[in-house]
């Protein structure tokens, strides 16, 4: 789910960049850090804008400044239950493995639609249903989370297309 | 509880009620009934048993015709009269006379009874007649005799009977038989009522005595008082227990007749447990005790005490043990097979045999010393020589195969017929299926709390010929759930309730006691409740996604996962490591509180360490168990070792190895296989010439896989990248400029030979601190040092040093020296004693001057003259003090350089000179006059260049310091990043410097459109006193160079570089 959320942000900037432009470097330094970041249990997709950069404070002993910067961002949190659309990425045999979006989910073999049968002779390598459709790389695919883990930096779930609707998603 | 019934409760009781109160009937071959009844009273009086002999009294029947031994007896003393086949002829008087005695006795006894059979004695000498013949009786007479004794005795007598022929004597023998039968016939005919109530009534007396079973009386009069036999406990040795009862029974049994019987009541053991080596005797008086146990073995009475009368129900109390049930689960505690699972076949009645199905652990002879003739082996076998199997040398557990035993061990093998063909017979133990079949005493094995894993129950499964295998997983549930510790819960844990009152509750566990769990209900009516329920039909309750940990006994300890799929109590998990799935009992799992990955430490092996496997090889661990360990190995083969046969090699980060290009590749480098299957990875070590890379997106060996340097090709090197923000990249200010000039120049470029080479030093720091020596050798960072104190040359960082002067041998710390680029120095040892001089060596200026600045300073003319005097023009004056220059002038940026050459002074100069602008430097000498700084200034104002301003104003704070403030000029000049080196001086001069420059070039500018005046003017008025020199200096520069240099503004840099050689230089002094 996407979501807009008020965030802060302290970044600390070399005394080299300290000028006229000093608000640029912040920032271009906050997009580069942000943008795309995930702190385990969001990402954030884009950053919408910036609406306070606090005066800085010169950190004793090493000459860089510290600002505080309040920014808007959008934020997208993984939920478990949710439905996402995802892109298989590969086919092993214990299951699938999609990404949707930044998040890798991966979906059990006993989680497949019904009837779905694993073809490692195939190429690409996929599982093929009772009525002949293929899971294969690149398939596009709608799951449903079934559990979220996170670590420092990033997410992973796990899904399953075994419910009603889910599974190779509708062009 | 094994008790001995020791029957004489009470001394003077036990004639009369143990005597004998059989009716004479039942002497002969009595029923059943009354024989049981017999055994209970087996205790005959005293008098009586001296007579009888062991074996009777064994028997505990008392008469003599059914005891074989006295019927033995009979006939050797039938010997003499006619031996009739069926003793028949019963009229032997040895027989008679053999009787007597007994008979005597027993006719004493029956007085008493004789109120109930109420036959004539004479009957009764026969009685050891009938003994054989009952079976004939039986067969004729049946109900007709029933009636009643008269008829019985009138009727039969006339009756024809096969007996009949015997003759006179067989009459006696005939009525005796009838007697028998009719006495049969009355208890066959009585009913089970009434049989009862007579025997209640004939031994109803003892029964009633404080034991009686009568479920009237309340328990707590049952409960033993003082007046009571005592129980003593006894010591004993440790699992004798029951040996020590047997005996003591024996002893009773010896003595029960004896003149002293034992006068103990019981005796009893509690078996093992906290109960081990004690047994319970009761008895009236202590010395009762004393005298039963008198001359057993494995007793210790030494000292026994009397048990209060408060613990004595407990000691009683009886613990049910669970009855074993064929296929259920049980552990052998010790042997070959200690630990291992078996399944129960089968028990043996008495329930202290147990049959077992294991999986065998057999070597086949394998192990045997094929040099060793058999006949030694067997000899070594039988002396114990081999050390019996530990579980550790003992061979693995595997379904047992016959053609591994037919290899070595032939002779031993032998198929077993009839039950299936895949039974055989191997060293004295049945195989069936491929599993041992083995019959183990109870004791040995561990029958509670098994705690079955899984695997193990598979590995036990019996494989049905068409393939299924047929595992009861309800009963392993079932059983599991019975031998679930309480311990598995822990408060906090979310529970369902599957069984019982409760089932369906869900809840989370608030408490655990005694097998009890509290359950606070967290859905439903009675959510928000407390309930207690029993550990057993509770499990725990997972959802699918959840993160949970593997605990408990499963091999799968430690594993992290999240929850894929739960089916009942089986729950399976998608391990975070892995990736794999994993199916493991409930009870095995808690909520994992902690993300991330596994943590089995048990082994202090990891996944992905590097193992080395033996001396040539390594290998890197892919997946660590408590017991096993597998490891990828050099050539990506995958072996399993027990952890203790691997040995961890440290990561060495600085590894490096060249890849197929010859690239350098370091641990941490992404590299890719080049061929093969185009692996990808990041480098995880580099151990003798193999890489060991891991790949995320692969899922086998744990994503780790492993190839030689040379099949690989590196994609993203991370060896170059130093810590530290990168400045080029980030800072606006120099990005705007044109890369590396904005950076000014580029790390001081070493030409030629190290400056330091040569050089007394002195070690400031490390083992050699305080020594000194002779730089011999140098490389980027560190010198090679041969010191004075010892002969020995060493390497220390060069940072370490600090250079002595070669005049006045002081220390000068490296960092600083190197700096100087040598121009310090020099110049101060060249300029001697005439530093000042040699600033005047502003002389140049004038020289410069040319432009006839020189006499505008007039003041200065001096200068010319001085240089002059050196030679025409300054350039001349330069000359003298070292050739050169001029062949340095060329290099004019190396002013490095320059200056350490020359030391000579002026090297550096030279260049300065080379560039005409620097000319107006001369100028600056003029000031020289004024002191040495103002040479440095002169330089630092050639500069003019704006950015020589700045750091010029070092070169100022050097004037005004004086000697000191060379330094920082120098540095200034030097590194033309002002911003950079600039630092120390930096504050003030920085900004006074930029200031002008910045703004309208002020010194040059000024002095440019300018007089010459104006710029020192502008100095003046723009800076302090100290300053105003400085100014004053630059300006004339500018002035007279005119515009060039300045107009170089940004050119300029070079001769400023240059020029700062001379600041030094007059600094120095």
């Amino acid at each position: 789910m996407f979501f807009l959320r008020y965030l802060e942000r302290e970044i600390s900037i070399h005394p080299s960049f300290f000028g006229a432009n000093i608000q640029d470097v912040l920032k271009q330094q906050l997009y580069a850090d942000m943008e795309g970041s995930c702190n385990g249990e969001y990402y954030i997709v884009c950053i919408m804008d910036i609406y306070n950069i606090s005066a800085g404070k010169v950190v004793p002993g090493t000459g860089s400044a510290f600002f505080t910067i309040l920014y808007r961002a959008i934020l997208w949190k993984p939920f478990k239950g949710e439905a996402i659309d995802c892109v298989v990425d590969s086919c092993k045999p214990q299951g699938v493995f999609c990404y949707a979006g930044p998040l890798s989910v991966f979906v059990s073999k006993m989680h497949l639609p019904h009837g779905y049968k694993y073809n490692p002779d195939a190429t690409p390598v996929n599982y093929s249903g009772p009525d002949g459709d293929t899971i294969e790389r690149g398939t596009a695919v709608r799951v449903q989370i079934l559990g979220l883990r996170s670590d420092v930096t990033n997410l992973f779930a796990i899904g399953k297309m075994s419910a009603g609707w889910f599974g190779i998603a509708p062009v | 509880m094994a008790s001995i019934l020791a029957s004489n409760f009470d001394d003077e009781e036990s004639d009369t009620e143990f005597n004998p109160g059989v009716p004479q009937g039942s002497d002969d071959g009595g029923s059943d009934n009354e024989v049981s009844n017999e055994m209970d009273n087996r205790a005959p009086p005293a008098n009586k048993i001296k007579t009888k002999t062991p074996a009777e009294l064994a028997n505990g029947s008392r008469s003599k015709s059914r005891s074989p031994l006295a019927a033995q007896l009979d006939e050797d003393e039938d010997e003499n009269g006619e031996d009739q086949d069926n003793g028949e002829d019963d009229e032997g008087e040895g027989e008679d006379l053999g009787d007597d005695d007994e008979e005597d006795e027993e006719e004493d006894d029956e007085d008493d009874e004789d109120a109930v059979t109420g036959r004539p004695r004479k009957r009764r000498r026969r009685l050891n007649q009938f003994i054989e013949e009952e079976a004939e009786v039986d067969e004729d007479d049946d109900d007709i005799e029933a009636e009643d004794d008269d008829i019985a005795e009138t009727g039969f007598i006339q009756d024809t009977h096969p007996d009949d022929d015997l003759g006179p004597e067989a009459d006696q023998d005939d009525r005796g038989h009838r007697e028998l039968d009719r006495q049969r016939q009355m208890e066959a005919s009585m009913d089970a009522e009434l049989a009862a109530q007579r025997l209640k009534e004939r031994y109803g007396r003892r029964t009633t005595q404080g034991l009686s079973q009568s479920t009237l009386v309340p328990q707590n009069l049952l409960m033993p008082s003082v007046d009571d036999p005592g129980i003593w406990n006894v010591k004993c040795r440790p699992g004798k227990e029951k040996d020590v009862l047997a005996h003591l029974m024996r002893k009773i049994q010896d003595r029960i007749n004896a003149r002293r019987p034992l006068k103990i009541c019981s005796a009893f053991e509690r078996g093992g447990g906290s109960m081990a080596g004690f047994i319970f005797v009761e008895a009236k008086r202590k010395a009762d005790v004393d005298e039963a146990l008198q001359g057993i073995e494995h007793v210790f009475k030494s000292n026994y005490e009397l048990v209060p009368v408060k613990e004595m129900p407990d000691l009683l109390r009886v613990t049910k043990s669970k009855p074993l049930k064929i296929g259920g689960h049980a552990r052998v505690k010790r042997g070959l097979y200690a630990g291992d699972l078996g399944v129960i076949e089968d028990v043996v009645d008495n329930g202290l045999d147990v049959v077992l199905r294991l999986l065998p652990r057999l070597t086949y002879g394998l192990d045997e010393d094929d040099s060793k003739p058999p006949v030694a082996a067997e000899k070594r076998k039988r002396a114990a020589f081999a050390p019996p199997p530990t579980p550790l040398n003992r061979p693995p557990p595997r379904l047992f195969n016959e053609n591994e035993a037919k290899k070595k061990h032939g002779r031993f093998l032998q198929a077993n017929r009839g039950l299936s063909s895949r039974s055989w017979t191997y060293k004295n133990e049945t195989f069936e299926d491929g599993f041992l079949i083995k019959s183990f005493r109870k004791t040995q094995l561990e029958t509670e709390n098994v705690n079955a894993k899984l695997e193990e129950i598979m590995r036990l499964t019996k494989t049905e010929a068409d393939g299924s295998e047929a595992v009861d997983l309800e009963a392993i549930v079932k059983e599991i759930n019975e031998g679930t510790a309480e311990g598995t819960y822990v408060p906090g844990d979310e529970i369902e309730v599957f069984q019982g009152e409760q089932k369906g509750i869900v809840g989370r566990v608030e408490g655990v006691s005694g097998g009890i769990l509290r359950i606070k209900v967290s859905e439903g009516e009675l959510a928000g409740q407390v309930v207690d329920q029993p550990v057993k039909g509770v499990r725990k309750r997972f959802r699918e996604g959840d993160h949970v940990k593997v605990v408990g006994t499963s091999k799968y300890n430690g594993e992290v996962g999240m929850v894929i799929r739960i089916k009942d109590d089986k729950i399976t998990v998608l391990t975070d490591t892995s990736m794999q799935e994993i199916t493991v009992f409930s009870k095995d799992l808690r909520e994992a509180a902690e993300a991330g990955g596994s943590d089995i430490k048990q082994n202090m092996l990891d996944v992905q360490d590097l193992v080395q496997i033996n001396q040539t090889e390594c290998g890197i661990v892919i997946k660590a168990d408590r017991e096993a360990v597998r490891v990828l190995d050099e050539n990506s083969s995958i072996i399993t070792r027990l952890p203790s046969q691997l040995q961890k090699l440290e990561v060495r980060r600085n590894a490096v190895a060249t890849d197929r290009n010859g690239a350098e590749i370091r641990v941490g480098d992404t590299i890719r296989e080049s061929g093969g299957e185009n692996k990808s990875g990041k480098i995880l070590h580099i151990n003798r010439g193999h890489v060991f890379v891991h790949d995320r997106s692969r899922l086998e060996n744990s994503g780790l896989w492993t190839t030689r340097c040379m099949n690989v090709v590196t994609v993203a090197s991370k060896a170059n990248v130093n810590a530290g923000p990168d400045l080029t990249k980030l800072n606006p200010a120099l990005r705007g400029q044109n890369g590396a000039s904005a950076m000014g120049p580029p790390a001081p470029l070493r030409v030629g030979r190290d400056r330091l080479t040569g050089q007394h030093v002195h070690i400031r720091k490390g083992m050699y601190k305080g020594h000194k020596g002779l730089v011999k050798d140098t490389t980027d960072t560190t010198a090679r040092i041969e010191l004075q104190s010892k002969n020995k040359v060493i390497n220390v960082p060069k940072h370490d040093l600090a250079v002595l002067d070669q005049n006045t041998g002081k220390p000068i710390e490296y960092a600083q020296f190197a700096s100087s680029r040598g121009g310090p120095f020099p110049i101060r040892s060249s300029v001697g004693g005439s530093g000042r001089p040699d600033g005047f060596a502003g002389g140049r200026t004038p020289a410069v001057a040319d432009g006839g600045r020189t006499p505008a300073w007039g003041g200065s003319s001096s200068r010319t003259p001085a240089w002059s005097s050196g030679d025409s023009g300054k350039t001349p004056a330069w000359k003298p003090n070292s050739g050169s220059q001029t062949s340095y002038g060329g290099a004019g940026g190396m002013t490095s350089y320059g200056g350490a050459g020359n030391y000579g002074t002026s090297g550096s100069r030279t260049p300065a000179w080379s560039s005409s602008s620097k000319t107006p430097f001369g100028a600056g000498d003029g000031y020289g006059s004024g002191g040495s700084g103002y040479d440095a200034f002169a330089a630092g104002s050639r500069t003019p260049y704006g950015a020589g301003a700045s750091s010029r104003t070092p070169a100022w704070g050097g004037m005004n310091g004086g000697a000191t403030a060379q330094t920082p000029a120098a540095r200034a000049f030097d590194a033309p990043t002002p911003a950079v080196s600039a630092p120390t001086p930096g504050g003030f001069g920085d900004n006074d410097g930029y200031t002008p420059y910045g703004a309208s070039a002020p010194t040059p500018g000024a002095g440019f459109g300018a007089a010459d005046a104006p710029t020192p003017g502008f100095a003046k008025g723009a800076n302090k006193e100290e300053l105003k020199y400085n100014r004053l200096n630059a300006p004339t520069p500018g002035a007279t160079t005119a515009a060039t240099p300045y107009a170089g503004g940004y050119d300029a840099p070079t001769p400023a570089a240059g020029a700062p050689r001379y600041a030094d230089d007059d600094d120095d002094e």
